[in-house]
């Protein structure tokens, strides 16, 4: 983690702005913590190694691709992780602005787990506030990219802000094509009885890929997250949802599909603070080559959140033989009236299918591979709307 | 007003019935912890010098490691110094048989409903008790040795049969393995060995009743079990301690090791004193249990009722080495008041064909917390290798918190593994119908709690399942309302 630490140091880089001290006190404790290892617990399925070994460089890259959408879409892009403002057109009720110092001075990370969170803190150029009123039409698309001389790191940083009753259709379109670190912090809050879809399609080539999205429900607010991961070198999504009003909702489903070389750790956590709300969660990981996927999916219930409902499940196919798959669905409650439950699977394919696609004249890879997408395509399958999903299954297609 | 005291004193005894305590003599070692204590403690049970070199390479190690943080647990800091290694009842002699044991001792043990004397016969359990640091009994010697099974007390055997201890012991669970398991391998100062030679089936079940009763003394017995190729034994393990003020602590190490086609069957039923109705008091319970399934088509199974102990910290385990060996775990825990458990399983299948069944419930009630943690590793040679696990969680109360930790690794594309858990409180409608059929409400709680568990009593050996289902209802009681 050397080159991390000494990056830090780098000062010079850093915009001339008024929040050099919430950077530096970042700094501080990211120092004073230190970076997360193999003992660390939220850590403990993924190396660090290849961030260890990298020299990170502060040469300006190429231009990133923006992305081709066959839908109608809001763009925001974050060219190599920087958003390019010019001719950005924004919608009615959307703003973008700078978040001020007091947004920003309130962050705590807590100890090392949260060491990639303090690094951002350290070492972001911007942090943007979008807020979002009434009902957006268009689906507003973030596109994070990077092109392929890009060995810098980036830390992108982001504060989405949902209106009571807000609408909206958030598509975060991310594809790494570099080897630097892209470390990206969200905080999104959803005003009382407003509405997130919230979805992620991501492939990710040498670059660390690191995430966090912090994501508050008021009450009657409903969240539903989707994502399409297509491996990476390394990727950690860290996605927390708290649910602080009565009638919240939140409802998260992922596919990540692993291959040679590559590792994809997301760690979700729903934590239901009052009673009265609900989440549901389905998360599907498919590990070939010598992928390895890692999923570790929280629900917390607190003490007096009666009449609670929680539900997750998460399905995993273990494709080779050098892949591995490394679960761990957790239950806390501390409320009585709840129910609460998981369900976890590693397996294979199911021989009795491919014999029985195989007798009616499949050939056997074909029959695999349609197994194979049809077991992926699940958690995608009730995105809404139609377009977004026809876009994202098509994606998934032809990663198949 | 006497009368009054009298009749709380009577529902205190009866909410804990073995939390009495038997004044006798006795011997104890000078109270905390170093180099000396662990030369003493190895003197005075005349032990042979490599065992000696062994506690204090334990010992050193130790005092390198750091307790562990990662249970969900409020773990109070313990005063390693201000414990009492060694304590024995005092006797001149060691007695030759059981005649001539202190009939204190004997009725202390009559009193729990452990059957060493005349009553030994009829129950036909050969039992080794262990009070406090050292084991005063074990029956059915004579009738064991005929069938070739060695059972004693492990200051027997490593007098007996230096050899077989020399070759087992740490062979499942190394000095180093955990802080409490090396802690135990410097002190440890009793426990019982069993030797079940091949092709034997052991004519009766073996028992070890645990008993602490001197004050500030912590109990570290460690319990060798090896099942030669083809043999089998069924062995049950109770424990209880008086009701004091103060927390004890109680740190074992168990390992078993089964051969080629052999059978082993743990069965714990663990009432250690929980501590009373506001959390005060209790034993802690650190405890390493680990299975070797050595080699092919070898079977272990745990099965564990804990009800007691203020805080449990204890994963049964089993290393499924051998092709086709199969592991299980079925385990009940409740826990009341201000109690504490963070207790599952460890499943590790490295052998082909191996199969792995894990069966937990959770129930709490008052202020207690109770977690499940389970660990599921398939390595990579495993091919096959099947697991399926299911932990539920009962919730008693609106302060308790029920909580599962499963951790699942695999590393084999042709193994199966599958894990459900589920957190739910009593139904309304079902209270609702047991009281309509003319059940009390504590009645009906421990009617369900019964059906909750039956899947695990089912396992039990017949009298130890008559014990634990009343432990569960005596435990819970006031738990409802």
């Amino acid at each position: 983690m050397s080159a991390l630490i000494d990056s830090l140091a780098a000062e010079a880089r850093l915009p001339a702005d008024d929040h050099a001290q919430v950077r530096r006190g970042a700094r501080k404790a990211l120092l004073q913590y230190g970076f997360p290892d193999m003992k660390t617990e939220a850590w403990k399925y993924t190396s660090l190694r290849v961030l260890e070994k990298r020299e990170f460089s502060a040469e300006k890259p190429a231009p990133s691709d923006r992305p081709v959408l066959p839908f109608e879409a809001v763009v925001l892009h974050f060219d190599n992780g920087i958003l390019a403002t010019d001719g950005l057109d924004l919608p009615e009720g959307v703003s973008l602005v700078p978040q001020t110092g007091d947004q920003l001075a309130v962050a705590d990370y807590g100890d090392r787990s949260g060491a990639f969170a303090w690094l951002n803190l350290a070492r972001f150029e911007q942090a943007w506030h979008l807020r979002i009123e009434g009902r957006l039409e268009r689906p507003l698309v973030i596109a994070t990219g990077t092109a392929e001389d890009f060995q810098g790191d980036v830390h992108p940083r982001l504060f989405i802000e949902l209106a009571a009753g807000a609408q909206a259709e958030v598509v975060e379109v991310q594809q790494d094509r570099g080897q630097g670190l892209v470390n990206i912090v969200q905080d999104i809050t959803l005003g009382p009885g407003a509405i997130l879809r919230h979805l992620v399609s991501r492939r990710v080539a040498q670059s660390a890929w690191i995430q966090r999205s912090a994501v508050t429900l008021a009450r009657d607010a409903d969240y539903r997250f989707h994502v399409l991961d297509r491996g990476g070198r390394l990727t950690r999504h860290d996605l927390n949802a708290t649910l602080v009003g009565a009638g919240a909702n939140a409802e998260i489903d992922g596919t990540v599909l692993v291959n040679d070389r590559q590792h994809v750790d997301f760690h979700t956590a729903i934590d239901h603070q009052v009673g009265h709300t609900n989440s549901r969660e389905s998360f599907r990981i498919l590990a070939d080559g010598s992928g390895v996927g890692v999923f570790n999916g929280r629900i917390h219930i607190a003490r007096g959140a009666d009449d609670s409902h929680s539900d997750l499940n998460t399905a995993n196919l273990l494709l080779s033989e050098s892949a591995r798959i490394n679960a761990k669905p957790e239950l806390e409650i501390y409320a009585e009236e709840v129910t609460a439950s998981h369900g976890a699977t590693i397996g294979q394919l199911d021989d009795t299918a491919l014999f029985y696609m195989r007798s009616r004249g499949i050939p056997a890879s074909e029959a695999a591979a349609l197994l194979k997408q049809g077991f992926a395509a699940a958690p995608l399958e009730n995105i809404q709307p139609e377009p977004i999903r026809t876009w994202l299954l098509g994606e998934l297609k032809n990663m198949m | 007003m006497n009368q009054t005291v009298e009749q709380v004193n009577q529902v205190i005894q009866q909410r804990y019935k073995a939390g009495f305590y038997t004044d006798i003599e006795s011997d104890r070692m000078r109270v905390g912890l170093d180099e000396e204590v662990v030369a003493m403690i190895s003197a005075k049970k005349d032990e042979p010098t490599w065992l000696l070199e062994w506690r204090l390479k334990a010992f050193a190690q130790w005092q390198k490691m750091v307790g562990p943080d990662w249970a969900h647990l409020k773990l109070p800091a313990i005063d390693f110094q201000k414990i009492h290694y060694y304590a024995a009842p005092k006797q001149k002699n060691r007695p030759k048989s059981l005649d001539e044991v202190d009939p204190k001792l004997l009725e202390t043990f009559d009193k729990l409903g452990v059957p060493l004397h005349e009553r030994a016969r009829l129950a036909g359990v050969a039992v080794d008790a262990v009070f406090d640091s050292v084991s005063v009994g074990t029956t059915f010697q004579k009738e064991l040795k005929e069938a070739g099974v060695i059972f004693c007390s492990f200051s027997e055997a490593v007098q007996e049969h230096p050899d077989l201890v020399r070759e087992y012991l740490g062979s499942v669970v190394p000095p180093s393995d955990n802080y409490f398991a090396a802690l135990n391998s410097a002190v440890f100062s009793d426990g019982s060995f069993v030797y079940i030679p091949e092709n034997t089936r052991c004519p009766m079940e073996l028992s070890t009743y645990f008993r602490i009763n001197a004050r500030d003394t912590g109990q570290f017995e460690r319990t060798l079990i090896i099942a030669e190729a083809g043999s089998e034994v069924s062995y049950l393990e109770g424990c209880t301690a008086p009701m004091r003020d103060e927390n004890q602590l109680h740190a074992a190490v168990v390992e078993l090791i089964a051969r080629k086609k052999a059978k082993i069957k743990y069965s714990t039923v663990q009432n250690w004193y929980p501590g009373d109705e506001n959390g005060k008091g209790g034993i802690y319970n650190f405890v390493t249990k680990r299975g070797d399934c050595r080699e092919d088509d070898a079977r272990i199974s745990w099965t564990q009722v804990e009800t007691g102990s203020a805080i449990t910290w204890k994963y049964p385990s089993c290393i499924l080495r051998g092709d086709r060996s199969a592991g299980e775990f079925y385990s009940v825990a409740l826990t009341h008041n201000h109690q504490q458990a963070d207790t599952g399983t460890k499943m590790i299948h490295l052998g082909k064909d191996t199969t792995s069944k894990i069966i937990s419930k959770g129930i709490s009630a008052g202020h207690s917390n109770n977690s499940y943690r389970g660990l599921v590793r398939i390595a990579k040679r495993a091919a096959n290798a099947r697991n399926y696990t299911q932990c539920d969680s009962l919730l008693i109360g609106k302060t308790c918190g029920a909580h599962t930790f499963p951790y699942i690794e695999s590393a084999n594309a042709t193994a199966k593994v599958e894990h459900e858990a589920t957190t739910s409180r009593i139904g309304e409608d079902q209270l609702f119908y047991c009281r309509s059929r003319g059940l009390g409400e504590e009645d009906a709680v421990a009617m369900i709690v019964d059906g909750f568990c039956k899947e695990v009593f089912k396992e039990l050996p017949m009298e130890f399942a008559v014990e634990a289902k009343a432990l569960l209802e005596i435990s819970l009681e006031g738990a409802v309302g």
